[in-house]
């Protein structure tokens, strides 16, 4: 495998880790600039450039595989003593990868979605910003560096998703009219930018006061120095701020990663153009939460080595994952936005990788949930970006957001719905053929076999959320592509606007990644193997967690010969049944279409009642503006208006009123009248005789 | 090197009645230009210094006050180059503001004296807008290198007395700028202001006044190798506090800053916020952190509770503002309650933190207002309610407004970041030391004042550059180079130093570090 080039990059040895992310950062620099004579070319310099970064972050891989680290460091502030660094041990490594190659795809799917759009250079100054932004979050090697693209990645998102910043009518999302508990279920995008940004800052503060409160007691923001010193964590949880500081690190990867309950900004993120949905809100930077938590995981649960009980930190991040998975599926089943119902599939999804490295913390064997976690994390970032970008050829030919408006699509569009399905059944774990169905099915094997008091009900809530995701997929599809046309699209075609399949810069990239999809799935087995050794390594070398690899081989009886090696039964007989039976309702309302949905919906009380509930979003958006928001302006504006303005105003009124008074009485005595002076005088003098004689 | 900071602080003073000439006899853009030239002559003059560490010069004066010396050390010089800087930049931005104010203000008096005399006059107008526009543009650069110098002497200056004069001398050619140039109701605001400006100031003399005559001197060298008798010290203290927070406008004392920004030409409300109400700050960590470490100690909480209050009360102020100078009024009394927060953190890094937020907001805030002005400028119109969509026609303005936004929210990597996360840090770090709860609850709003200031900042941004755009605005343009130049670089120095903060901190911590006793 030993090609030339590959060789030269593998030459500039630690440079090439700064590379990958300063890379896209030197794009957005230049992007402007060739912006000025042409906005297409702005395109090609990010594509170029996320290749160029790509090719140095695959360079990495085959050291990160042998658990190699590259840990190099550069001084920064030195008058705190704080140094810059990067460090891609293999978690960064592969995380890198995933990241790199799924961003190059979508940056040339970018180039045929945006065509002819006349802010081109603003668009992909920010991907490439973007970009670079999650490089830095995923290879810094301390706290410190890594706010700096985690707030990066947030600002990217900001930009992006209020992209277009006109506002117009076909830009927001929700339904225009509808109220939830008085408030517009309808939304701008640079609304939706604001409040995406302010959501996921809520995280980050807290996030800030947990690396302070360690930074306090340890005195670096450095990954590797607080695994080498753990003297930091003694003092921390002799003063019970340990797990208070963790949790509130947490809180930084629940508001990026749109967890409960700062899960809102992510549905209105979907203002934004498809691809930066793909990019962005699927594949990298929510996924941000999931790898700060893998960061920061192994350190936390390492300290049991020396007495200190993480357990309740573990017990939060199960729970959160967790119900943010059942949360947002419920939504994802009755939305009729096909953006919408991928991003709540997103959050949902996220919330299973969150269940799996919480639950990883809670178990003997941590390595599992671990493993479990980031290859869901890997798969989930192939499909859900393949069906992101499809989705988003789709809206851009049929020009509308709502399912409603599609239709029967299949006969127009057959790449785009072969690759839907392929990608789809990812997403819903159709069985040992997608990747999707393995990472699901280790993180239900973790979670069971975890033996934590929790696992019972934890596990429950993952199948019945896969059977709700096995079923909106299939209602995803079997809305757009089954069926009769819309009437919508039959007008479009009376107008002369035929339907057809997207361009090849488009489909290519969501085919490649709906084919791994089922190509890794095939191997998927393997695949997981070779990740979890991996990490039993890396985790053993670094923090010094054991695993016992026998475990494995004796919790888990031979199931179906050789090839199911290693596979819990319980697990197994879970996925399998929970595809089936979402899959199946699926295919009754949507593809069969025996039933009409709406229909059946009202037909009943309770199932029109639970299905306004999910429509409404469990009330909790509502809420949250009702109390964060609404009132809180309302009395500010009381206080502006009867405080700031009226009590504290009179600091102003009062001396004034007071000098002008007093001005005027004393010119009234002024009269100028030679009389009332002399008849003064004379009173005054008879006082003074008068005073004189007693 | 000798008498550098004497020609920096003296020749702007001293030139002003140059500017003044230029300007009646060549016009708007020779004075502007002169005295753009004059001030950044002086910046560097400023500058040239510190690269080489501390730097002080002392001369003669009389008897009574003690020497006049001028010190830059590691407190002073960040203070002082931000002050020259802004300055220096704002002498460009003034030109078209400047000129486009007076224009207007001229043609209303004209009109409305018209009603009165009759028609038949434009010959003479056109003539006579020129003679009036040279004159008072030369006026205008006058009082400006006069204010900047006053600033810049004050933050300068080693004896309470210099300290004392030149803070007056900042404050007088801001009462002229607003009573000649300002907006509705400028004579009563310009009063307004000079009434609580002095105030305050004679409360600070009193403290001057009651440390002085008891050590019997009024340098600060001395004063601090002697110490200050225990029975004028609580007195001293409290004086000096208050008349500096009456300078930084924090919460209850803040009453004249609304309706002075309200008023003020834009240059002014910029020239103010982004280096007047900092000199308050300065002098709180001059005269009570260096003179009297013992009654820092004893007021610390109280000024980090106080700066909490603000920070919070002028955040929840400028989220319901729709004169959009207003709404930065609020803002700037926000942004010097974080200064004040961080000056009660009683730690190396949050003291450092603090005075880095100083620099930091000088930057954000300035440029800020710049876009207030462009906007002024090129729009007409200072109701938030009716912009929109701006961003399309100002996209200069635009993304400086939003680098400046950025500062001002604390967004990495802009110098904002830098300053708030070792303010709070620092802040954090006393509440853990000491163990005390206030402090940690201090900490924690702190925190979550900053989303407030992100939720004002963002709501603006929004309803000004975005959404759709109202149809009479369908003309506007963006701003010429006198704006966006000026902005441009200071979003510039902004990145800069919050990527290479060490650009400060290198004078700032080593200082604070010695000052706190680490």
């Amino acid at each position: 495998m030993a090609i030339l080039p590959f060789d030269l990059i593998s030459g500039l040895g630690d440079l090439r880790v700064w590379a990958i992310w300063i890379l896209p950062f030197a794009a957005a620099l230049i992007i402007p600039a060739f912006g000025k004579v042409s906005k297409r070319s702005t395109g090609w310099v990010a594509v170029a450039f996320a290749l160029a970064s790509a090719i140095s972050a695959v360079t990495l891989l085959p050291g990160a595989l042998g658990n190699h680290e590259i840990h190099n460091q550069i001084p920064w502030i030195s008058s705190i003593g704080l140094k810059a660094g990067v460090l891609a041990d293999p978690l960064a490594v592969i995380m890198s990868n995933v990241v790199a190659w799924i961003s190059f795809l979508i940056f040339v799917y970018s180039t045929g979605y945006m065509k002819g759009d006349k802010d081109l250079t603003r668009f992909f100054f920010w991907m490439a910003f973007f970009l670079g932004s999650m490089q830095l979050i995923v290879l810094s090697d301390n706290f410190l560096q890594l706010f700096f693209g985690w707030e990066g990645v947030g600002l990217a998102s900001y930009a992006l998703v209020g992209f277009w910043y006109k506002d117009k009518k076909k830009d927001h999302v929700g339904i225009e009219g509808r109220h939830v508990l008085g408030l517009m279920d309808y939304y701008s995008p640079t609304h939706s930018g604001m409040k995406a940004f302010i959501m996921t800052k809520v995280g980050d503060v807290m996030m800030l006061a947990g690396m302070f409160l360690i930074f306090a007691f340890a005195g670096t923001f450095g990954f590797r120095e607080l695994t080498a010193n753990t003297s930091w964590a003694t003092a921390m949880a002799a003063q019970h701020l340990l797990i208070p500081a963790a949790v509130l690190l947490f809180g930084g990867a629940i508001g990026k990663s749109a967890q409960f309950p700062l899960n809102e900004w992510l549905l209105e993120a979907m203002t934004g153009p498809t691809a930066v949905s793909a990019l962005i809100h699927a594949a990298t930077m929510v996924k941000a939460g999931v790898f700060l938590v893998a960061r920061l995981a192994p350190l936390f649960f390492a300290l049991a080595a020396i007495g200190i009980n993480m357990d309740q930190f573990f017990e939060i991040i199960a729970w959160v994952g967790a119900i943010t998975a059942l949360l947002l599926a419920t939504q994802g089943m009755v939305h009729p936005e096909i953006k919408k119902v991928l991003a709540y599939s997103t959050g949902s999804q996220i919330g299973y990788m969150m269940m799996a490295l919480g639950v990883a913390g809670l178990s003997k064997q941590f390595v599992d949930g671990y493993t479990a976690g980031f290859f869901h994390l890997i798969s989930h970032a192939m499909f859900k970006a393949s069906l992101f970008m499809a989705a988003g050829s789709i809206l851009h030919i049929v020009g509308s957001r709502f399912m409603t408006d599609m239709g029967g699509l299949r006969k127009y569009m057959k790449k785009t719905y072969a690759f839907m399905w392929a990608a789809g059944l990812g997403l819903m774990g159709a069985p040992f053929i997608t990747t999707g169905f393995w990472s699901k099915d280790a993180i239900f094997a973790a979670v069971y076999q975890s033996g934590n008091t929790w696992a019972i009900p934890i596990f429950a809530i993952a199948v019945i959320t896969a059977v709700i995701t096995a079923f909106y997929t299939t209602r995803m599809i079997g809305l757009v592509f089954f069926g009769n046309k819309s009437k919508h699209v039959e007008e479009m075609e009376k107008e002369g606007h035929h339907v057809h399949e997207a361009s090849p810069s488009m489909w290519i990239p969501y085919g490649i990644l709906a084919v791994l999809t089922i190509g890794v799935g095939v191997m998927g087995l393997a695949f997981e193997h070779q990740i979890h050794d991996l990490f039993v390594n890396y985790l053993g070398s670094t923090f010094g967690i054991k695993s016992n690899i026998e475990t494995v081989a004796m919790d888990s009886q031979p199931l179906l010969g050789g090839f199911l090696q290693g596979v819990n039964p319980v697990a197994l007989m879970a996925s399998l049944a929970a595809f089936a039976i979402g899959f199946g309702l699926g295919y009754i309302f949507y593809i069969g279409r025996f039933v009409d949905p709406v229909k059946f919906v009202n037909s009943n009380i309770f199932f029109y009642a639970i299905h306004k509930f999910f429509l409404n979003r469990w009330y909790l958006n509502a809420l949250i503006y009702w109390g964060f928001v609404v009132a809180p302006l309302y009395v500010a504006r009381g206080l502006y208006k009867y405080f700031e303005n009226f009590v504290l105003e009179g600091f102003n009124v009062v001396p004034e009123k007071t000098m002008a008074g007093g001005a005027r009485i004393m010119q009234a005595t002024q009269t100028g009248v030679s009389q009332s002076y002399l008849y003064i005088f004379g009173v005054g003098i008879l006082i003074v005789v008068f005073l004189l004689l007693i | 090197m000798q008498f550098v900071l004497l020609q920096a602080v003296l020749l702007p003073l001293l030139l002003s009645p140059l500017a003044y000439y230029l300007g009646r006899k060549s016009g708007p853009t020779a004075a502007a230009l002169f005295s753009f030239g004059l001030l950044l002559y002086c910046t560097v003059l400023v500058i040239v210094p510190v690269l080489s560490g501390s730097y002080e010069e002392h001369y003669k004066w009389t008897q009574l006050f003690g020497e006049f010396g001028l010190l830059l050390d590691g407190l002073a010089s960040p203070f002082a180059i931000i002050i020259y800087l802004v300055s220096t930049v704002l002498a460009l931005f003034s030109k078209p503001y400047m000129v486009a104010r007076i224009t207007t203000m001229f043609e209303e008096r004209m009109s409305s004296e018209k009603q009165l005399v009759g028609g038949g006059t434009e010959m003479i107008e056109s003539s006579s807008l020129k003679s009036h526009l040279n004159h008072q543009i030369g006026a205008y650069y006058a009082l400006f290198l006069v204010m900047a110098m006053g600033m810049l002497g004050t933050v300068l200056a080693t004896n309470l007395i210099e300290f004392y004069v030149f803070f007056e001398v900042m404050l007088i050619p801001a009462f002229f700028m607003l009573a000649l140039w300002g907006y509705e109701s400028r004579r009563r605001v310009a009063l307004l202001f000079f009434f609580w400006t002095h105030v305050g100031a004679v409360i600070l003399l009193l403290g001057f006044l009651s440390i002085g005559l008891s050590v019997g001197s009024f340098n600060y060298a001395d004063i601090k190798t002697h110490g200050i008798p225990p029975h004028v010290l609580a007195l001293a203290a409290v004086a000096i506090i208050v008349g500096l927070t009456v300078k930084m406008a924090s919460f209850v004392v803040h009453m004249w800053l609304p309706h002075v920004y309200r008023a003020s030409p834009t240059p002014l409300n910029a020239l103010s916020s982004g280096a007047m109400l900092g000199v308050g700050a300065y002098g709180l960590f001059r005269l009570i952190i260096m003179l009297m470490p013992g009654q820092y100690e004893h007021f610390a909480l109280a000024l980090n509770i106080w700066g909490l209050i603000t920070m919070i009360y002028g955040g929840i102020m400028a989220l319901v503002q729709d004169d959009i100078r207003k709404l930065f009024a609020y803002s700037s009394i926000s942004q010097m309650g974080y200064i004040l927060f961080g000056i009660g953190s009683a730690s190396v890094l949050g003291l450092s933190g603090s005075e880095m937020m100083f620099v930091s907001h000088s930057l954000g805030k300035v440029i800020l207002f710049m876009m207030v002005g462009a906007i002024i400028l090129q729009v007409g119109t200072r109701s938030i309610t009716k912009m929109g969509g701006l961003a399309g026609k100002m996209p200069i303005t635009a993304v400086c407004a939003m680098i400046g936004a950025l500062t001002l929210m604390g967004v990495p990597p802009t110098s904002g970041f830098m300053a708030e996360w070792t303010m709070f840090y620092g802040a954090l770090q006393t509440a853990i030391q000491q163990g005390s709860m206030i402090r940690m609850v201090t900490f924690g709003l702190g925190l979550v004042a900053t989303v407030i200031t992100m939720a004002y900042v963002l709501w603006m941004i929004k309803r000004v550059f975005f959404g759709k755009l109202p149809e009479n605005l369908e003309k506007t343009k963006e701003a010429n180079w006198y704006v966006t130049g000026p902005m441009m670089v200071l979003a510039g120095f902004s990145v800069v130093i919050g990527i290479y903060p060490d650009v400060f901190f290198n004078q700032i911590i080593p200082f604070m570090k010695g000052l706190v006793g680490v």
